[in-house]
């Protein structure tokens, strides 16, 4: 590849449009993580087998693209220009949707997305309802983009901005517009970035680091990585931006080896945006120069915490550190060090190619632009959604999301990853932002959202939840490292009905502690599921630690699976999947759960016929009195 | 700066946090992991303050006061805050003795002493009375814990020497882990796991002994609980009394804390005020001191030769009886061998008992292969006067340091820190030696060269100097021909010769003129007959960089001792020459002070032995007299820098032991001569300064405050180079002897006594008869780690056991103290290896 200065990049757009302007027709298959588990990579080459084979080569173009975001429906094949939406497309399909829809114009049916609101068919990807109400600024070139091409990139008008900045502007007018676009930080303390990167460059300092934090470690979350996996080069040119603004003379990706094609992806674009100049010395003809390097992490969770990540670079264990001294004043290496997260940066080529005014009209007064979020649980359409700041929480979960599986109701939602809080159902009007969600208990976080149906027991989420941070704490202040453990000791207490009345107390006293005691955002966030729960889910706690029972059905310790005698039918399916034989009974009678043998795994009610539902759980006093009941038969024998 | 901290307005420097600045004012605010010596950790969180205007609790141990700062470091919430955080470290530590309300009157009602592994309370462990949670529990008064505890079962690491390893105790305060790698350098332990499975550990939980661990002690020292604990104490009572003194064991003389208990040592401590060692000490200062003293093999009664037997006899019917022996030979039929182990006092008064009671010329002492001797006498011969001291605080100081033939870690550990103190704040590294030195991994550059080619390697450096120097139009004496002699150096030989390539020597020519230089060197540079062609080409390099050069002697005294030869004017017979005539016969009695290097073989007519410790001459000698050690006497040792440092007695003398000085003068007042008779040490001392100027500096009171006192030298070094000294180089391996063996340099013994053979810790992490060799050599010879071998040189052979080990050179065995036992002119010996049984 050439190495190119800013007036050959506008050139090399016009080359690569027209290079491309006879393939009308481009298959694009989406290479994401979950299609990726689906087997997309095979598909796309039988695509492009059969292109070959059909002798479509010069019309038609097959590219692997990032992630489409609608995870839930894979793998996805988008046809463009007309933006056909094929979804779960399988191997037998390819050569029938090449035959058909390219050759013939013909709409393959039974490819495509049905709304299940209203039952019909449809074709175009933008019309889908999961896209429709969706804004997708940033992600929205996931689609278009073959992440391992940097042409598709400069296609897209990729670094456009950067030669903008580099020709036209001065660093403090770069931070002036990034301050005007109101952006705010998306790694989850919600921090000005334009401000973050004024204090970092007006501390004087012959070096200064840049660090792009891509250590996504939330349970569930991955909208991080479909950014770097789907489209890095607009990463790397945020990235280019902020170290020309900032003036920094390296920077690193901070990126967990757990993501391998992230990794893989964003080491390839960096090496292609090297070799053409948009890395390196004097970049595009210019007199700034600067690199990036990428750092695997090896995964611990408070990692993704600033200063244990810049501990970690340096090569030691990932501890935090006490702030002050702020990165911004003794950062990686002692040296003034700035660091956001993947997508905020992916947010700055956007802001300084379209401006502050256009970007700041999007979201609410004091959260700008869009958020990405990774809607997962018990929802009908997984995946990652980018939506305004101040869209409402039903409209997402509804409309986006599609509603609950199953037709089952809607109970709560986690915000922010395990350092959030659940946000209940009379809150689903909350329209979403910064403030918002901490006003609510909760934090934006870095944007995940877990979906809780009727069937989930708070008190058991929020052990759950306890039990990710325990494990993740790094070991190094004691409200952090014991008191999460003594909080998940007495959540799992209680969830055992082994809960005591002083128990709700105590976890208030020892949450407050851990909040304010703790050293870093870790600790200090760690409580909020239990403290969410507890502020709008008492009643639950109340119900495990005073009458011993789990309203949801879900602690174990706490229900009974019991075979209704008037509903039973004696199918012998139950007696057969029970892995214990718990189970006793003959054909055509009605079966019994031995309660002392029963491990409570739910496979019998699993698989009692939904048209006979003779298997029920009981808790509480429910099931104290079949347990009577079946001691007094018992005794009767 | 004014800072309001509990109302109280107070001055503050930017420099130390809220704690240390409210501790300086009497406020106490409790805390766990911090530590004076080390970097705010910020870990147990117990040391939270509130400051007005700032959103949450800080921690006052990392957070610095600010102008105008209002800090509250008490409060209702504070308070609950402590007491809570308290108790969720209580909760993984056995605290029952801890809240007890009977703790008080505890003791009265335990009948005997810990006889539990496990510790389960306070009463059970061997740092009740002495752990600063004690305190912090009795500080917050906390009398309930609200958690349910847990026993987190580590089993208690017994595997290595000297301390226990309990983490079932610990509270992850970070301390050990910190001191490990922020001062010692070492880093051999650091947390394992996260959550609550975080724990301190080794990598792949090996043993200590198998990770690098020096055993200095340094964790121990800054435990704050039982769970790193000294095996010597865990069952002693606490000390009632605590007592300073200088460690005789290596020649840094550090100070050093000696706890006591009824008059008698339970452990020694690195002192805090100590100028020297600044609270660190090494293995031997730490953990070897009591057991040096205690030893089994100490002399406790004059004895003297009756019958063949030695009998146990008083002080003056020993002293009579060597008087009147001594008195039957001619001056120069008696020798006499000094110690640098011992005071500058009682050598001086060995040197005067020579000269003028038994008016001998033949006074030594038994290291004769010391690197200021040879320094001094190579520098000397050329009219070059080089200075012998320098602070401590110099060599971190410098901007590139290169270390010449010491292995400095073990050799010198608290010079060592200091090293590392300027490599940690970018001062460039460079190491010379034919062996991988412990902590090479801090070097910049290591330089492994072949032994015996360390002249060409700095007469190369000098040349690439020369070459590269930016003319500062200076032209000391001797450079003409230094640089004529220079240029027939090629670069093609010196590769040759050292084994190291262009490219390494011409980077690390470039790290030497990057800024203020210091050479350290020990005694790898004098180990061969080349002594003088090393020692000049590293002078000559030193003076063209303009580096400082300091030379490390390895004993005790040896600086005071070199000053007192060197100072007193009077003419005395080299050691070898001694040596020589005691084999020939001319010399008939022999007194001895220290031991001598082939003692085996020298045979007298008459031998008098003055030590602490029984040895192999002692068994033979017609009079031995026992000497008090360090502990039980006063006296002045000058250190490596050239501090002379005072030492008091600790303990009363053991049996009939006395102090050198006083043995030394009731013998000379058998000879009528009054001028001998001294009550103490002091008096001597007063006449020391008065008969060598250069101790006059010196006052008894040094140590009570004030300035330190260094040997008085003049200033001047003269700067001038010296010439090259070529000297053939001989290969000294052979297909016989197809070996090299060296030794390696460290003061692992008290006078007689050899550390290992008292202290079983001491056999396994030194192990005096370990014979060093690199992997690959001992595959060739099919040996294994702890075989059996005879190690034959042609002049004699000794036995001992392989250690495998990559820090040697191929082709080179390494062992330490050999040269105690077996005679030789050179300590490098050819050698052939043979499987014992």
């Amino acid at each position: 590849m050439e190495k190119i200065n800013a007036t050959r990049l506008e050139e090399l757009k016009a080359e690569i449009l027209d290079s491309r302007k006879d393939q009308k027709t481009c298959i694009t298959v989406c290479g994401g993580t979950g299609c990726h588990a689906y087997g997309c990579l095979q598909i796309a080459d039988a695509f492009r087998d059969e292109v070959k084979r059909q002798k479509l080569k010069a019309t038609v173009d097959v590219r692997t693209t990032g992630c489409h975001g609608f995870c839930e429906r894979g793998p996805i094949t988008v046809i463009q220009p007309d933006g056909i939406f094929y979804q779960r497309v399988k191997l037998e399909d390819v050569a029938e949707v090449v035959t058909e829809t390219i050759r013939n114009k013909k709409i393959i049916d039974r490819l495509l997305y049905i709304d299940p609101r209203t039952g019909k068919k449809i074709i175009k990807e933008k019309e889908v309802p999961f896209y429709k109400k969706q804004k997708r600024i940033i992600f929205g070139n996931n689609g278009f983009i073959d992440p391992t091409d940097i042409e598709d990139y400069i296609a897209l008008d990729g670094y456009k901005a950067l030669a903008k900045v580099l020709f036209d502007m001065t660093a403090d007018e770069v931070i002036a517009e990034v301050k005007d676009s109101g952006l705010r930080g998306r790694g989850g303390a919600g921090f000005l970035a334009g401000l973050k990167w004024e204090i970092c460059r007006n501390v004087s300092s012959d070096v200064k680091y840049i660090i792009c934090n891509a250590d996504e470690g939330d349970p569930g979350a991955y909208m991080d990585r479909s950014l770097l996996e789907g489209n890095p080069h607009s990463v790397i040119e945020g990235m280019i931006i902020g170290a020309y603004a900032i003036g920094a003379s390296e920077g690193y990706i901070y990126v967990r080896m757990e993501y391998p094609l992230a990794v893989k992806n964003i080491t390839l674009a960096l090496e292609q945006a090297r070799e053409m100049g948009f890395l390196g010395d004097s970049i595009l003809g210019s007199e700034f120069s600067f690199d990036i390097h990428v750092f695997k992490g090896a995964g611990a969770f408070v990692s993704g915490e600033e200063t244990s990540m810049m501990a970690s670079i340096e090569g030691r264990r990932a501890f935090p550190r006490q702030r002050p001294p702020f990165p911004a004043q003794e950062g990686l290496w002692g040296k003034p060090t700035n660091i956001n997260n993947v997508e905020t940066w992916a947010n700055i080529p956007l802001i300084l190619n379209k401006g502050a005014d256009w970007y700041s009209h999007i979201g609410t007064r004091k959260s700008k632009g869009t958020k990405i979020f990774s809607l997962v649980g018990k929802i009908n359409n997984t995946g990652l959604v980018e939506v305004p700041m101040g869209i409402s929480l039903r409209e997402i979960i509804y409309e986006i999301g599609g509603g609950i599986k199953d037709g089952k109701k809607f109970k709560a939602v986690q915000t922010g990853g395990p350092s959030g809080g659940c946000i209940p159902a009379d809150m689903l009007d909350l329209t979403i932002d910064f403030d918002t969600l901490t006003k609510a208990g909760s934090m934006m976080g870095s944007g995940g959202m877990i979906v809780m149906d009727e069937d989930t027991c708070m008190v058991d989420v929020a052990r759950y939840f306890l039990e990710f941070t325990q494990e993740e704490s790094c070991g190094k202040c004691v409200p952090c490292r014991v008191g999460t453990r003594q909080l998940v000791e007495i959540l799992t207490r209680i969830t055992k009905g082994r809960g005591e009345e002083r128990d709700i107390q105590k976890l208030q006293d020892l949450a407050k502690t851990i909040k304010a005691g703790s050293l870093c955002g870790l600790g200090q966030t760690a409580p909020n599921p239990v403290l969410t729960t507890l502020r709008y889910f008492e009643n639950e706690y109340e119900a495990h630690i005073n009458q011993k029972s789990c309203p949801a059905l879900v602690c174990k310790d706490l229900i009974i699976y019991h075979i209704d005698p008037k509903k039973c039918v004696g199918c012998l399916l139950c007696l057969k999947n029970c892995p214990v034989d718990a189970i006793s009974g003959e054909r055509k009678q009605v079966h019994v759960i031995d309660q002392d043998l029963c491990i409570k795994c739910g496979a019998c009610l699993d698989v009692c016929p939904p048209k006979v539902s003779a298997v029920v759980r009981y808790t509480g006093k429910k099931k104290e009195r079949v347990l009577k009941n079946v001691q007094s038969k018992r005794a009767k024998k | 700066m004014k800072v309001i901290i509990d109302g109280k307005k107070l001055e503050a420097d930017g420099h130390k946090t809220i704690l240390e600045t409210a501790r300086e004012s009497d406020i106490f605010i409790p805390s766990l992991c911090d530590h004076p010596q080390l970097l705010p950790f910020g870990g147990c969180r117990l040391c939270i303050v509130e400051i007005k205007g700032r959103k949450g609790l800080v921690p006052s141990c990392s957070t610095y006061p600010e102008e105008g700062m209002e800090v509250k470091t008490d409060s209702a919430n504070l308070r609950r805050m402590r007491k809570q955080i308290l108790g969720l470290i209580l909760s993984e530590h056995p605290d029952a003795c801890l809240i007890c309300s009977e703790k008080e009157n505890c003791d009265e009602y335990k009948s005997t002493i810990r006889k539990v592994g496990e510790v389960t309370g306070c009463v059970l462990c061997p740092n009740n009375g002495r752990c600063e949670l004690q305190d912090v529990v009795e500080a917050i008064q906390i009398d309930k814990i609200d958690f349910p505890s847990v026993y987190r079962d580590y089993e208690v690491r017994r595997d290595d020497p000297f301390f226990d390893r309990n983490y079932n105790l610990c509270i992850l305060c970070g301390r050990c882990v910190r001191v490990c790698h922020e001062i010692r350098g070492a880093s051999t332990v650091t947390f394992v796991f996260r959550g609550s499975h975080a724990v301190v550990g080794t990598v792949l939980d090996r043993p200590l002994q198998e990770v690098g661990c020096q055993f200095c002690g340094a964790c121990v020292d800054v435990c704050p609980t039982g769970a790193l604990t000294e095996r010597a104490i865990k069952y002693e009572p606490l000390p009632d009394d605590q007592a300073k003194t200088i460690c005789p064991l290596c020649s840094m003389g550090c100070e050093l804390d000696v706890m006591l208990n009824k008059g008698r040592i339970l452990s020694t401590r690195p002192s805090k005020e100590g100028a020297v060692n600044l609270g660190q000490a090494c293995v031997k200062g730490r953990f070897a001191i009591k057991d040096t003293v205690y030893s089994s093999q100490r002399i406790l009664k004059p004895m003297i030769r009756r019958r063949k037997e030695l009998e146990e006899v008083s002080w003056d019917e020993a002293l009579d009886f060597v008087a009147q022996r001594l008195k039957s030979y001619k001056g120069k039929e008696i020798g006499l061998i000094q110690s640098p182990q011992i005071s500058c006092e009682g050598n001086f008064l060995v040197e005067r008992f020579a000269r003028e009671v038994v008016k001998s010329q033949n006074v030594d002492f038994s290291t004769g292969i010391s690197p200021l001797e040879a320094f001094y006498e190579t520098a000397h011969k050329d009219k070059v006067k080089p200075r012998f001291n320098f602070k401590r605080e110099e060599i971190s100081e410098a901007d590139v340091i290169l270390l010449a033939g010491l292995n400095l870690a073990v050799s010198h550990p608290i010079l060592w820190l200091e090293v590392l103190k300027a490599v940690r704040k970018g001062t460039k590294l460079i190491m010379v030696s034919p062996d991988e030195p412990l902590g090479g991994r801090h070097t910049t550059v290591c330089l492994r060269v072949k032994p015996g080619s360390e002249a060409s390697l700095f007469n190369y450096l000098s040349k690439r100097l020369l070459k590269d120097e930016q003319a500062d139009g200076r032209v000391l004496e001797g450079q003409e021909f230094f640089t004529t002699d220079l240029a027939k150096l090629t670069a093609a030989k010196v590769v040759e010769s050292t084994g190291i390539d262009e490219n390494t020597l011409n980077y690390a020519a470039r790290l030497l003129s990057e800024g203020k230089s210091c050479f350290i060197f020990g005694m790898g540079l004098i180990q061969d007959s080349r002594i003088e062609q090393n020692l000049a080409a590293l002078w000559n390099l030193a003076l063209l960089n303009k580096g400082r050069i300091i030379p490390l002697g390895l004993e005790t005294n040896s600086r005071g001792l070199f000053e007192i030869k060197r100072k007193s004017g009077q003419k005395t017979k080299p050691f070898d020459q001694i040596v020589q005539e005691v084999k020939g016969g001319q010399i008939k009695a022999l007194y001895l002070f220290g031991p001598v290097p082939g003692n085996k073989k020298l045979k007298t007519e008459f031998l008098v032995v003055q030590d602490s410790y029984l040895n192999k001459m002692s068994e033979r000698a017609d009079a031995v007299f026992p000497a008090a050690t360090f502990a039980e006497s006063d006296g002045m040792f000058v250190n490596v820098e050239g501090r002379m440092q005072s030492f008091h007695r600790v303990i009363e003398p053991l049996g009939d032991a006395k102090p050198d000085w006083w043995i030394v003068s009731q013998l000379a007042l058998r000879w009528g001569k009054k001028d001998f008779l001294y009550k103490k040490s002091s008096d001597i001392l007063r006449e020391l300064k008065k008969a060598i100027p250069a101790f006059s500096k010196v006052s008894t009171s040094a140590q009570k405050g004030g300035l330190p006192r260094f040997i008085q030298e003049s200033d001047k070094e003269k700067e001038k180079f010296m010439p090259l000294k070529y000297q053939e180089r001989t290969e000294l391996t052979s297909k016989t002897y197809p070996f090299l063996l060296g030794s390696e340099y460290n003061l692992d013994y008290y006078r007689s006594l050899i550390l290992s053979d008292e202290i079983k810790g001491f056999e396994i992490i030194r192990n005096p008869r370990w014979f060093k060799l690199n992997p690959k050599d001992a595959k060739r010879l099919d040996l294994e780690d702890g075989d059996e071998v005879e190690v034959v040189s042609p002049v004699g052979k000794i036995k001992g056991i392989i250690r495998n080990t990559d820090s040697v050179p191929e082709g080179m065995v390494r062992s330490c103290l050999f040269w105690i036992e077996e005679p030789s002119s050179s300590p490098l010996l050819p050698v052939k290896i043979k499987r014992g049984k």
